[in-house]
Protein backbone atom coordinates (compact mmCIF):
# COMPACT_ATOMS: atom_id res chain seq x y z
CA UNK A 1 0.00 0.00 0.00
CA UNK A 2 1.59 3.24 -0.85
CA UNK A 3 0.89 7.01 -0.36
CA UNK A 4 0.59 8.43 -4.18
CA UNK A 5 -0.58 11.85 -5.93
CA UNK A 6 -3.50 11.38 -8.66
CA UNK A 7 -3.28 14.48 -10.87
CA UNK A 8 -6.43 15.24 -12.64
CA UNK A 9 -5.55 14.52 -15.87
CA UNK A 10 -9.08 15.00 -18.07
CA UNK A 11 -7.91 13.86 -21.60
CA UNK A 12 -10.58 16.39 -23.18
CA UNK A 13 -12.77 14.61 -25.49
CA UNK A 14 -13.95 15.58 -29.06
CA UNK A 15 -14.90 19.47 -28.65
CA UNK A 16 -18.42 20.09 -30.45
CA UNK A 17 -16.31 22.90 -32.83
CA UNK A 18 -13.72 20.96 -33.74
CA UNK A 19 -14.47 19.39 -37.09
CA UNK A 20 -13.85 16.15 -38.16
CA UNK A 21 -11.50 15.79 -41.09
CA UNK A 22 -11.49 12.45 -42.78
CA UNK A 23 -12.98 8.88 -41.79
CA UNK A 24 -10.34 7.20 -40.79
CA UNK A 25 -9.50 10.28 -38.42
CA UNK A 26 -12.43 9.57 -36.65
CA UNK A 27 -11.72 6.05 -35.65
CA UNK A 28 -8.17 7.75 -34.51
CA UNK A 29 -10.01 10.53 -32.53
CA UNK A 30 -12.71 8.11 -30.79
CA UNK A 31 -9.60 6.40 -29.60
CA UNK A 32 -7.95 9.58 -27.80
CA UNK A 33 -10.97 11.08 -26.25
CA UNK A 34 -11.20 8.05 -23.95
CA UNK A 35 -11.13 9.21 -20.65
CA UNK A 36 -7.58 7.50 -18.70
CA UNK A 37 -6.97 8.90 -15.36
CA UNK A 38 -3.18 8.30 -14.15
CA UNK A 39 -1.28 7.99 -11.51
CA UNK A 40 1.79 9.07 -11.31
CA UNK A 41 4.41 9.28 -8.59
CA UNK A 42 5.53 13.05 -8.47
CA UNK A 43 4.73 15.61 -5.90
CA UNK A 44 3.43 18.01 -8.27
CA UNK A 45 -0.26 19.30 -10.12
CA UNK A 46 0.08 17.40 -13.41
CA UNK A 47 -2.98 18.45 -15.87
CA UNK A 48 -3.05 17.83 -19.56
CA UNK A 49 -2.93 20.78 -21.55
CA UNK A 50 -6.30 20.61 -23.48
CA UNK A 51 -4.86 22.35 -27.04
CA UNK A 52 -2.02 19.16 -26.34
CA UNK A 53 -5.29 17.10 -27.10
CA UNK A 54 -6.30 19.21 -30.10
CA UNK A 55 -2.28 18.90 -31.65
CA UNK A 56 -2.33 15.05 -30.86
CA UNK A 57 -5.94 15.31 -33.64
CA UNK A 58 -4.12 17.56 -35.99
CA UNK A 59 -1.09 15.21 -35.59
CA UNK A 60 -3.04 11.86 -35.68
CA UNK A 61 -4.90 13.41 -38.70
CA UNK A 62 -1.61 14.67 -40.16
CA UNK A 63 -0.19 10.91 -40.06
CA UNK A 64 -3.80 9.46 -42.14
CA UNK A 65 -2.12 11.70 -44.88
CA UNK A 66 1.53 10.84 -44.71
CA UNK A 67 0.91 7.59 -45.26
CA UNK A 68 -0.25 8.33 -48.69
CA UNK A 69 2.61 10.80 -49.67
CA UNK A 70 5.89 8.71 -49.00
CA UNK A 71 4.44 5.73 -51.37
CA UNK A 72 6.15 7.37 -54.50
CA UNK A 73 9.72 8.24 -53.39
CA UNK A 74 12.66 5.62 -53.97
CA UNK A 75 12.16 2.59 -52.49
CA UNK A 76 15.35 1.17 -51.04
CA UNK A 77 16.03 4.27 -49.28
CA UNK A 78 13.99 4.22 -45.58
CA UNK A 79 11.48 6.68 -45.48
CA UNK A 80 10.09 8.51 -42.12
CA UNK A 81 7.02 6.39 -42.04
CA UNK A 82 8.34 3.02 -42.22
CA UNK A 83 7.55 0.48 -39.77
CA UNK A 84 11.52 0.39 -38.68
CA UNK A 85 12.30 3.59 -38.71
CA UNK A 86 9.91 4.50 -36.66
CA UNK A 87 10.43 1.90 -33.93
CA UNK A 88 14.09 2.95 -34.23
CA UNK A 89 13.27 6.72 -33.36
CA UNK A 90 10.50 5.79 -30.68
CA UNK A 91 13.33 3.94 -29.03
CA UNK A 92 16.56 6.55 -28.95
CA UNK A 93 13.21 9.17 -27.93
CA UNK A 94 13.54 7.21 -24.24
CA UNK A 95 10.45 7.54 -21.94
CA UNK A 96 11.54 9.44 -18.82
CA UNK A 97 8.26 9.71 -17.36
CA UNK A 98 9.64 12.35 -14.95
CA UNK A 99 10.43 14.55 -18.07
CA UNK A 100 7.06 13.79 -19.93
CA UNK A 101 4.41 14.55 -17.30
CA UNK A 102 6.02 17.31 -15.75
CA UNK A 103 4.10 20.57 -14.91
CA UNK A 104 2.98 22.67 -17.37
CA UNK A 105 2.00 26.22 -16.92
CA UNK A 106 -2.07 25.49 -16.16
CA UNK A 107 -4.09 26.23 -13.48
CA UNK A 108 -3.40 24.40 -10.17
CA UNK A 109 -5.47 22.02 -8.71
CA UNK A 110 -4.70 21.13 -5.11
CA UNK A 111 -3.09 16.93 -5.65
CA UNK A 112 -5.23 14.32 -4.72
CA UNK A 113 -3.91 11.62 -2.68
CA UNK A 114 -5.25 7.74 -3.38
CA UNK A 115 -4.53 4.91 -1.23
CA UNK A 116 -3.43 1.82 -3.49
CA UNK A 117 -2.41 -1.97 -3.33
CA UNK A 118 0.84 -2.72 -5.53
CA UNK A 119 -0.78 -4.02 -8.25
CA UNK A 120 -3.14 -1.26 -8.39
CA UNK A 121 -0.09 1.06 -8.46
CA UNK A 122 1.65 -0.89 -11.13
CA UNK A 123 -1.35 -0.05 -13.42
CA UNK A 124 -1.60 2.98 -12.95
CA UNK A 125 2.40 3.09 -13.90
CA UNK A 126 1.32 1.16 -16.76
CA UNK A 127 -1.90 3.31 -17.86
CA UNK A 128 0.75 6.25 -17.31
CA UNK A 129 3.41 4.93 -19.71
CA UNK A 130 0.64 4.31 -22.56
CA UNK A 131 -0.48 7.86 -22.14
CA UNK A 132 3.60 9.11 -22.67
CA UNK A 133 3.70 7.20 -25.63
CA UNK A 134 0.32 9.29 -26.53
CA UNK A 135 1.96 11.71 -25.73
CA UNK A 136 5.44 11.33 -27.65
CA UNK A 137 3.32 10.61 -30.86
CA UNK A 138 5.99 12.26 -33.38
CA UNK A 139 4.95 15.47 -35.58
CA UNK A 140 5.29 14.24 -39.05
CA UNK A 141 8.08 14.63 -41.30
CA UNK A 142 6.29 15.01 -45.08
CA UNK A 143 7.69 16.34 -48.16
CA UNK A 144 7.22 20.60 -48.82
CA UNK A 145 3.45 21.25 -50.25
CA UNK A 146 3.73 22.68 -53.32
CA UNK A 147 1.89 26.20 -54.40
CA UNK A 148 -1.24 26.62 -55.79
CA UNK A 149 -1.08 28.48 -59.14
CA UNK A 150 -4.75 27.22 -60.17
CA UNK A 151 -6.64 29.43 -62.53
CA UNK A 152 -10.57 28.48 -63.09
CA UNK A 153 -11.79 31.53 -65.20
CA UNK A 154 -10.11 34.78 -67.03
CA UNK A 155 -13.22 37.09 -67.50
CA UNK A 156 -11.56 40.66 -68.63
CA UNK A 157 -14.73 41.82 -69.01
CA UNK A 158 -15.11 41.96 -65.29
CA UNK A 159 -11.98 43.83 -65.00
CA UNK A 160 -12.29 47.29 -63.06
CA UNK A 161 -15.72 45.99 -61.09
CA UNK A 162 -14.13 46.36 -57.87
CA UNK A 163 -11.12 47.45 -55.81
CA UNK A 164 -11.33 44.43 -53.43
CA UNK A 165 -10.78 40.57 -53.81
CA UNK A 166 -13.88 38.55 -53.44
CA UNK A 167 -12.74 35.67 -51.50
CA UNK A 168 -15.45 32.50 -51.43
CA UNK A 169 -14.82 29.81 -48.72
CA UNK A 170 -16.79 26.60 -48.91
CA UNK A 171 -18.28 25.83 -45.22
CA UNK A 172 -19.86 22.63 -45.76
CA UNK A 173 -19.14 20.73 -42.22
CA UNK A 174 -18.64 17.74 -43.85
CA UNK A 175 -15.87 18.68 -45.98
CA UNK A 176 -11.92 18.06 -45.18
CA UNK A 177 -9.78 20.84 -45.01
CA UNK A 178 -7.64 19.95 -47.44
CA UNK A 179 -10.58 19.38 -50.37
CA UNK A 180 -12.41 22.95 -49.09
CA UNK A 181 -13.09 24.75 -52.19
CA UNK A 182 -11.79 28.62 -51.28
CA UNK A 183 -11.53 30.64 -54.84
CA UNK A 184 -10.32 34.10 -55.05
CA UNK A 185 -12.05 36.77 -57.66
CA UNK A 186 -9.21 39.27 -58.04
CA UNK A 187 -10.45 42.77 -59.27
CA UNK A 188 -8.90 42.22 -63.13
CA UNK A 189 -11.70 39.66 -62.92
CA UNK A 190 -9.62 35.89 -62.99
CA UNK A 191 -10.72 33.46 -60.50
CA UNK A 192 -8.03 31.65 -59.32
CA UNK A 193 -7.66 29.19 -56.05
CA UNK A 194 -6.40 30.93 -53.24
CA UNK A 195 -2.74 30.05 -52.20
CA UNK A 196 -1.64 27.91 -49.39
CA UNK A 197 -2.00 30.94 -46.53
CA UNK A 198 -4.59 32.43 -47.63
CA UNK A 199 -6.26 28.39 -46.94
CA UNK A 200 -4.96 28.35 -43.84
CA UNK A 201 -6.21 32.02 -42.85
CA UNK A 202 -9.13 31.15 -43.94
CA UNK A 203 -9.57 27.54 -42.95
CA UNK A 204 -8.90 29.68 -39.29
CA UNK A 205 -11.61 31.85 -39.45
CA UNK A 206 -14.39 30.29 -40.57
CA UNK A 207 -13.34 26.60 -38.40
CA UNK A 208 -11.33 28.32 -35.25
CA UNK A 209 -8.55 25.59 -34.00
CA UNK A 210 -7.48 26.23 -30.10
CA UNK A 211 -4.42 27.92 -29.53
CA UNK A 212 -3.64 28.44 -33.43
CA UNK A 213 -4.01 32.51 -34.07
CA UNK A 214 -5.02 34.12 -37.98
CA UNK A 215 -1.45 35.77 -38.39
CA UNK A 216 1.99 33.20 -36.97
CA UNK A 217 2.42 35.23 -33.98
CA UNK A 218 6.13 36.92 -34.09
CA UNK A 219 7.75 34.64 -31.71
CA UNK A 220 8.35 32.40 -35.15
CA UNK A 221 10.32 35.43 -36.81
CA UNK A 222 14.33 34.50 -36.78
CA UNK A 223 15.74 37.11 -33.99
CA UNK A 224 12.91 36.11 -31.69
CA UNK A 225 13.53 32.88 -31.91
CA UNK A 226 17.40 33.06 -31.39
CA UNK A 227 16.29 34.84 -28.04
CA UNK A 228 13.91 31.85 -27.06
CA UNK A 229 17.20 29.42 -27.77
CA UNK A 230 19.34 31.52 -25.23
CA UNK A 231 16.86 30.71 -22.95
CA UNK A 232 16.88 27.16 -23.58
CA UNK A 233 13.23 26.95 -24.17
CA UNK A 234 13.18 25.48 -27.72
CA UNK A 235 10.35 22.71 -26.73
CA UNK A 236 7.69 26.11 -26.24
CA UNK A 237 8.62 27.10 -29.36
CA UNK A 238 7.76 23.65 -31.27
CA UNK A 239 5.01 23.32 -29.34
CA UNK A 240 3.65 26.30 -30.60
CA UNK A 241 4.62 25.83 -34.00
CA UNK A 242 3.20 22.43 -34.19
CA UNK A 243 -0.56 24.51 -32.74
CA UNK A 244 0.51 27.27 -35.09
CA UNK A 245 1.44 25.54 -38.61
CA UNK A 246 0.47 23.09 -41.17
CA UNK A 247 2.97 19.97 -41.04
CA UNK A 248 4.53 20.46 -44.88
CA UNK A 249 4.05 24.28 -45.29
CA UNK A 250 7.25 26.07 -45.47
CA UNK A 251 7.04 28.11 -42.32
CA UNK A 252 7.02 24.88 -40.55
CA UNK A 253 9.94 23.20 -41.94
CA UNK A 254 11.48 26.59 -41.59
CA UNK A 255 11.22 26.53 -38.21
CA UNK A 256 11.90 23.16 -37.43
CA UNK A 257 15.68 23.52 -38.93
CA UNK A 258 16.53 26.59 -37.58
CA UNK A 259 15.53 24.79 -33.95
CA UNK A 260 17.40 21.52 -34.66
CA UNK A 261 20.45 23.35 -36.30
CA UNK A 262 20.46 25.43 -32.74
CA UNK A 263 20.58 22.51 -31.01
CA UNK A 264 23.56 20.49 -32.95
CA UNK A 265 25.06 23.90 -32.77
CA UNK A 266 25.32 23.79 -28.82
CA UNK A 267 24.94 19.89 -28.18
CA UNK A 268 21.62 20.79 -26.31
CA UNK A 269 20.44 17.18 -27.15
CA UNK A 270 19.16 16.48 -23.66
CA UNK A 271 16.28 19.31 -24.27
CA UNK A 272 14.53 16.76 -26.73
CA UNK A 273 15.00 13.81 -25.28
CA UNK A 274 12.45 12.34 -23.88
CA UNK A 275 9.82 14.71 -25.42
CA UNK A 276 7.74 14.01 -29.22
CA UNK A 277 10.08 16.16 -31.24
CA UNK A 278 13.59 14.13 -30.21
CA UNK A 279 12.34 11.99 -33.33
CA UNK A 280 12.20 14.42 -35.98
CA UNK A 281 15.47 15.66 -34.67
CA UNK A 282 17.35 12.54 -35.21
CA UNK A 283 15.95 11.85 -38.84
CA UNK A 284 17.19 15.77 -39.70
CA UNK A 285 20.78 14.81 -38.63
CA UNK A 286 20.28 11.84 -39.78
CA UNK A 287 19.56 12.80 -43.32
CA UNK A 288 21.91 15.40 -43.04
CA UNK A 289 25.17 12.82 -42.23
CA UNK A 290 26.22 14.40 -39.20
CA UNK A 291 25.65 11.95 -36.06
CA UNK A 292 28.84 12.72 -34.43
CA UNK A 293 27.84 15.19 -31.89
CA UNK A 294 24.53 12.93 -31.38
CA UNK A 295 26.25 9.63 -30.65
CA UNK A 296 29.27 11.62 -28.62
CA UNK A 297 26.34 12.93 -26.44
CA UNK A 298 24.54 9.57 -26.46
CA UNK A 299 27.97 7.41 -25.23
CA UNK A 300 28.59 10.31 -22.50
CA UNK A 301 25.55 9.25 -21.43
CA UNK A 302 26.15 5.61 -21.13
CA UNK A 303 23.18 4.72 -23.33
CA UNK A 304 24.90 2.11 -25.39
CA UNK A 305 21.77 0.64 -27.13
CA UNK A 306 20.56 4.05 -28.36
CA UNK A 307 23.56 4.84 -29.92
CA UNK A 308 23.95 1.49 -31.63
CA UNK A 309 20.26 2.05 -32.86
CA UNK A 310 21.34 5.45 -34.07
CA UNK A 311 24.03 3.77 -36.56
CA UNK A 312 21.84 1.67 -37.40
CA UNK A 313 19.38 4.02 -38.99
CA UNK A 314 22.03 5.73 -40.06
CA UNK A 315 22.56 2.32 -42.18
CA UNK A 316 19.39 2.33 -42.97
CA UNK A 317 18.77 5.44 -44.95
CA UNK A 318 21.88 5.66 -46.25
CA UNK A 319 22.71 2.32 -47.59
CA UNK A 320 25.27 3.44 -49.91
CA UNK A 321 27.27 4.58 -47.66
CA UNK A 322 30.95 2.75 -46.53
CA UNK A 323 29.72 2.11 -42.92
CA UNK A 324 26.45 0.39 -44.40
CA UNK A 325 28.33 -1.45 -47.13
CA UNK A 326 30.94 -3.03 -44.62
CA UNK A 327 27.96 -3.90 -41.74
CA UNK A 328 26.48 -5.53 -44.67
CA UNK A 329 29.56 -7.73 -45.58
CA UNK A 330 30.22 -8.36 -42.14
CA UNK A 331 26.59 -8.72 -40.54
CA UNK A 332 28.08 -6.58 -37.54
CA UNK A 333 25.55 -5.91 -34.76
CA UNK A 334 26.11 -3.98 -31.67
CA UNK A 335 29.09 -2.47 -30.57
CA UNK A 336 30.66 -3.61 -34.00
CA UNK A 337 28.18 -0.97 -36.21
CA UNK A 338 29.75 1.17 -33.99
CA UNK A 339 33.16 0.32 -34.48
CA UNK A 340 33.09 -0.22 -38.11
CA UNK A 341 31.00 3.81 -38.41
CA UNK A 342 33.87 4.86 -36.05
CA UNK A 343 36.34 3.66 -38.56
CA UNK A 344 34.59 4.88 -42.06
CA UNK A 345 32.32 7.62 -41.50
CA UNK A 346 32.67 9.71 -38.26
CA UNK A 347 34.33 13.08 -37.75
CA UNK A 348 35.32 11.90 -34.12
CA UNK A 349 36.72 8.43 -34.46
CA UNK A 350 39.35 8.29 -31.64
CA UNK A 351 36.24 9.12 -28.85
CA UNK A 352 33.85 7.06 -30.32
CA UNK A 353 36.28 3.96 -30.28
CA UNK A 354 37.40 4.62 -26.48
CA UNK A 355 34.42 4.61 -25.38
CA UNK A 356 33.18 1.26 -27.12
CA UNK A 357 35.94 -0.02 -25.44
CA UNK A 358 35.22 1.52 -21.86
CA UNK A 359 31.95 -0.41 -22.41
CA UNK A 360 33.36 -3.37 -23.27
CA UNK A 361 35.43 -3.74 -20.60
CA UNK A 362 32.58 -3.08 -18.33
CA UNK A 363 30.59 -5.73 -19.83
CA UNK A 364 33.77 -8.08 -19.64
CA UNK A 365 34.01 -7.16 -16.01
CA UNK A 366 30.12 -8.15 -15.04
CA UNK A 367 30.10 -11.04 -16.77
CA UNK A 368 32.34 -12.31 -14.04
CA UNK B 1 -38.00 13.99 -46.15
CA UNK B 2 -38.11 16.38 -49.19
CA UNK B 3 -38.68 19.92 -48.08
CA UNK B 4 -41.01 21.13 -51.38
CA UNK B 5 -41.31 24.72 -51.27
CA UNK B 6 -45.13 23.99 -51.71
CA UNK B 7 -45.47 21.39 -48.93
CA UNK B 8 -43.75 23.62 -46.06
CA UNK B 9 -46.02 26.47 -47.33
CA UNK B 10 -49.53 24.66 -46.29
CA UNK B 11 -50.53 27.80 -44.11
CA UNK B 12 -48.71 30.50 -46.38
CA UNK B 13 -50.35 30.80 -49.58
CA UNK B 14 -48.09 32.66 -52.49
CA UNK B 15 -44.93 32.60 -50.71
CA UNK B 16 -42.12 30.86 -50.99
CA UNK B 17 -38.49 30.47 -49.89
CA UNK B 18 -36.07 32.99 -50.99
CA UNK B 19 -32.51 33.04 -50.46
CA UNK B 20 -31.22 36.29 -49.35
CA UNK B 21 -28.72 38.82 -47.47
CA UNK B 22 -29.84 39.53 -44.17
CA UNK B 23 -28.36 42.46 -42.48
CA UNK B 24 -26.76 42.39 -39.32
CA UNK B 25 -23.49 44.46 -37.80
CA UNK B 26 -22.99 48.02 -35.82
CA UNK B 27 -23.86 51.45 -36.76
CA UNK B 28 -21.42 51.98 -40.19
CA UNK B 29 -20.30 48.39 -40.00
CA UNK B 30 -22.67 46.48 -42.28
CA UNK B 31 -22.12 42.51 -42.11
CA UNK B 32 -24.47 40.29 -44.10
CA UNK B 33 -25.67 36.51 -43.46
CA UNK B 34 -26.76 34.70 -46.42
CA UNK B 35 -30.01 33.06 -45.26
CA UNK B 36 -33.36 31.14 -46.42
CA UNK B 37 -36.22 32.40 -44.99
CA UNK B 38 -39.69 32.76 -46.39
CA UNK B 39 -40.58 35.54 -48.65
CA UNK B 40 -42.88 37.28 -46.74
CA UNK B 41 -40.92 37.38 -43.55
CA UNK B 42 -39.14 40.54 -41.70
CA UNK B 43 -35.56 40.80 -43.46
CA UNK B 44 -33.90 40.25 -40.16
CA UNK B 45 -36.03 38.54 -38.40
CA UNK B 46 -36.66 34.27 -38.32
CA UNK B 47 -34.89 32.47 -40.94
CA UNK B 48 -35.02 28.96 -41.57
CA UNK B 49 -31.49 28.37 -42.13
CA UNK B 50 -27.92 30.10 -42.34
CA UNK B 51 -26.36 29.42 -45.54
CA UNK B 52 -23.43 31.30 -45.60
CA UNK B 53 -22.02 35.10 -45.05
CA UNK B 54 -20.74 38.57 -46.35
CA UNK B 55 -18.77 40.82 -45.06
CA UNK B 56 -18.83 44.08 -47.73
CA UNK B 57 -16.01 46.05 -45.80
CA UNK B 58 -12.72 44.70 -47.15
CA UNK B 59 -9.79 43.50 -44.43
CA UNK B 60 -6.12 44.29 -43.97
CA UNK B 61 -5.41 42.03 -47.16
CA UNK B 62 -7.91 43.69 -49.33
CA UNK B 63 -10.63 41.19 -49.08
CA UNK B 64 -14.25 40.68 -48.93
CA UNK B 65 -15.02 37.68 -47.19
CA UNK B 66 -17.64 35.58 -48.66
CA UNK B 67 -18.92 32.21 -47.29
CA UNK B 68 -21.28 29.82 -49.06
CA UNK B 69 -22.46 26.22 -48.19
CA UNK B 70 -22.92 25.16 -51.77
CA UNK B 71 -24.16 21.99 -50.05
CA UNK B 72 -27.07 23.52 -48.70
CA UNK B 73 -27.59 25.89 -51.18
CA UNK B 74 -27.82 23.43 -53.79
CA UNK B 75 -30.76 21.61 -51.56
CA UNK B 76 -32.65 24.73 -51.03
CA UNK B 77 -32.59 25.29 -55.17
CA UNK B 78 -33.70 22.03 -55.50
CA UNK B 79 -36.78 22.63 -52.99
CA UNK B 80 -37.83 25.29 -54.99
CA UNK B 81 -36.38 28.51 -53.23
CA UNK B 82 -35.59 31.65 -55.27
CA UNK B 83 -32.22 33.56 -54.82
CA UNK B 84 -32.41 37.53 -55.00
CA UNK B 85 -30.05 39.73 -56.92
CA UNK B 86 -27.27 40.78 -55.02
CA UNK B 87 -26.86 36.22 -53.57
CA UNK B 88 -27.16 35.77 -57.54
CA UNK B 89 -24.85 38.21 -58.43
CA UNK B 90 -22.73 37.02 -55.76
CA UNK B 91 -22.97 33.09 -56.61
CA UNK B 92 -21.82 34.74 -59.85
CA UNK B 93 -18.77 35.98 -58.81
CA UNK B 94 -17.73 32.46 -57.14
CA UNK B 95 -18.82 30.94 -59.79
CA UNK B 96 -21.38 28.56 -58.50
CA UNK B 97 -23.81 30.43 -60.72
CA UNK B 98 -23.60 31.71 -64.38
CA UNK B 99 -22.18 35.47 -64.12
CA UNK B 100 -25.42 37.91 -63.58
CA UNK B 101 -25.59 40.77 -66.37
CA UNK B 102 -25.40 43.44 -64.34
CA UNK B 103 -22.02 42.75 -62.74
CA UNK B 104 -20.88 42.87 -66.12
CA UNK B 105 -22.87 45.96 -67.25
CA UNK B 106 -22.08 47.46 -64.19
CA UNK B 107 -17.81 46.78 -65.29
CA UNK B 108 -18.33 47.99 -68.30
CA UNK B 109 -19.81 51.05 -66.96
CA UNK B 110 -17.42 51.79 -64.74
CA UNK B 111 -14.64 51.45 -67.10
CA UNK B 112 -16.39 53.68 -69.42
CA UNK B 113 -16.73 56.01 -66.54
CA UNK B 114 -13.08 55.51 -65.90
CA UNK B 115 -11.85 56.28 -69.54
CA UNK B 116 -13.96 59.58 -69.53
CA UNK B 117 -12.08 60.30 -66.77
CA UNK B 118 -8.66 59.68 -67.96
CA UNK B 119 -9.47 62.06 -71.31
CA UNK B 120 -10.71 64.77 -69.06
CA UNK B 121 -7.48 64.56 -67.26
CA UNK B 122 -4.88 64.17 -70.60
CA UNK B 123 -7.20 67.44 -71.79
CA UNK B 124 -6.97 69.27 -68.63
CA UNK B 125 -3.30 68.40 -69.05
CA UNK B 126 -2.59 69.92 -72.31
CA UNK B 127 -4.40 72.60 -71.68
CA UNK B 128 -1.95 73.88 -68.41
CA UNK B 129 1.17 73.11 -70.47
CA UNK B 130 -0.53 74.81 -73.31
CA UNK B 131 -0.29 77.74 -70.78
Amino acid sequence: MLFTTSPSIPCGSLKGGSSIHSRSDIIYSMAASSFTRCLVRSYFCVKCVDHVQTRLQTTTRMFCVSASRSSFVDAPKAQFTDTEVQDILTKITGLDLKKVFRPIRQQLTPPKYKLVTDTELEEAVRKAEEQAKHLLKMPPVLPERKPINDVLYEDQMLEGMDTAKYVFTDINFNVPHRERFIVVREPSGTLRKATWNERDRLIQVYFPKEGRKITPPPIFKEENLRVVFEQDRHEDVLNQCIVQFEPDSAEFKNVLMLTYEDIEKHGKYDLLRSTRFFGGLTWHLVNGRRIDGLLVDMLQRDLMQDAVRLVHLFNLVHPQSESAQQAQTQQATDLDLLKIYAQYESNRAGFIELAVQTCEQAKALSSF
Amino acid sequence: MVHLSSFLLKTYHGGHVVIRLALGGATNRPFYRIVAAYNKRARDSKYIEQLGSYDPLPNIHNEKLVAFNYERIKYWIACGAHTTKPVAKLLGLAGFFPLHPMTITEAERRQKAASIEEVKTDSQEQVEEAL
